[in-house]
């Protein structure tokens, strides 16, 4: 997958996919406070033809709503298609949890209008910023919430969980890399299914979303992607939790 | 001290249950895959049972065909990742007690278990 990632959230190149006047003169606010460079496309092909022809964007901002290729689909397009590792935010209206696990698949953020400044504003910072790997001011990789509430803060069932996760998700995605080369599409639904509750203790809304699209209905041809991107959501947890737990000795 | 089989193969719901269902004070019996809850059942008598729908060997609405043909007495919780209706319609008609998607809720699990073993 090609990485179009500047190193440095300053000056950072933005694709901006918006036809509302209010919500587009909005982010140009936005983007001229934080020195962020707005790149105007019209609708989606017109930002995947300048990605083509420029390769050096940082973020694309993209309306659900877009005509003739909605958000959602251009962001499968440019990770499943194109390979390229670039962040996409969406932005909609008000739309069903279930649907913005699925977009959540294939972009990195969903914006829900009307949106205030200062949320767009954190929100795009959080996701160049994790996009260049700084590491995140706070963890939003996991959370102990539903396991300490199970529990009542049980340190060692807590523990154990957690050993459990990072062992048993590890091997499951094994698991997935091999059923995949095998083309066994629907072993990769149950295994996906089987993991998800997983993910959902651990309140890791991307990693539930996409168990859910790979469960449900992910197509053949995105399902490599997906798992890939299973990958990186699990060895994010599985990294924080090491820096968090260092007395755990997890892998 | 009621006796409760767990048929579940995901190691932290596992976990989970079994931690809160001991903590309120039963007897916890686990089954990873559908042959060893088979193997369970032939073997021992439950005051309640617990199953995923989506299990290795034996699929869930088998399992509750087996339980509903062996033990009709014995209450079913479901418990499910899915929240499709068909699903939870479907596993009403087969004869289950209630339905529970994961991962649960644990003071709604304590309720519905409890009120299903007072039943009994």
């Amino acid at each position: 997958m090609k990485n179009l990632q500047n190193p440095s959230r300053d000056h950072a190149t933005i694709l901006i996919v918006e036809s509302d006047a209010v919500q587009f003169e909005s982010f140009s606010q936005i983007a001229l406070n934080e020195k962020w460079l707005l790149v105007v496309c019209q609708d989606g092909l017109e930002a995947i033809q300048w990605l083509n022809d420029n390769s050096s964007a940082d973020l694309l901002i993209i309306e659900e709503d877009a005509s003739p290729i909605s958000g959602y689909q251009i962001a499968d397009y440019i990770k499943t298609e194109l390979g390229l590792a670039l962040p996409v935010i969406i932005t909609t209206g008000e739309i069903p949890l279930q649907q913005e696990r699925r977009m959540l698949a294939y972009a990195e953020a969903v914006i829900k209008k009307p949106f205030s400044e200062s949320a767009v504003v954190f929100q795009i910072r959080k996701t160049l910023e994790k996009a260049v790997e700084v590491s995140p001011a706070q963890n939003d990789h996991y959370s102990l919430n539903y396991l300490i509430d199970l529990s009542g803060n049980d340190k060692q069932f807590i523990a154990e969980t957690l050993e459990l996760f990072s062992s048993s998700i590890n091997l499951e995605l094994q698991n997935l890399k091999q059923v995949l080369e095998q083309k066994d599409y629907l072993r990769i639904r149950e295994i996906a299914h089987g993991i998800k509750p997983s993910f959902d203790m651990l309140e890791n809304e991307k990693g539930k979303g996409i168990c859910h699209v790979l469960n449900t209905e992910a197509k053949e041809i995105e399902m490599p992607y997906l798992i890939d991107q299973l990958n990186s959501v699990y060895n994010n947890i599985n990294n924080q939790l090491i820096k968090d737990f260092p007395e755990l000795n997890l892998k | 001290m009621k006796k409760i089989l767990v048929i579940e193969d995901n190691p932290m719901v596992i976990k989970s249950l079994e931690f809160k269902l001991t903590k309120d004070g039963n007897n916890v019996v686990i089954a990873q895959d559908g042959r060893e809850a088979m193997k369970q059942l032939k073997e021992n008598e439950f005051d309640l049972i617990l199953t995923d729908l989506m299990l290795p060997f034996v699929t869930g609405n088998e399992l509750i065909s087996y339980i509903k043909k062996n033990t009709p007495n014995t209450p079913i919780i479901v418990l499910s990742t899915s929240t499709q209706e068909s699903i939870i319609m479907d596993a009403f008609n087969m004869g289950v007690d209630d339905f529970i998607t994961k991962p649960f809720s644990p003071n709604e699990l304590s309720l519905r278990v409890k009120r299903l073993l007072s039943k009994n």
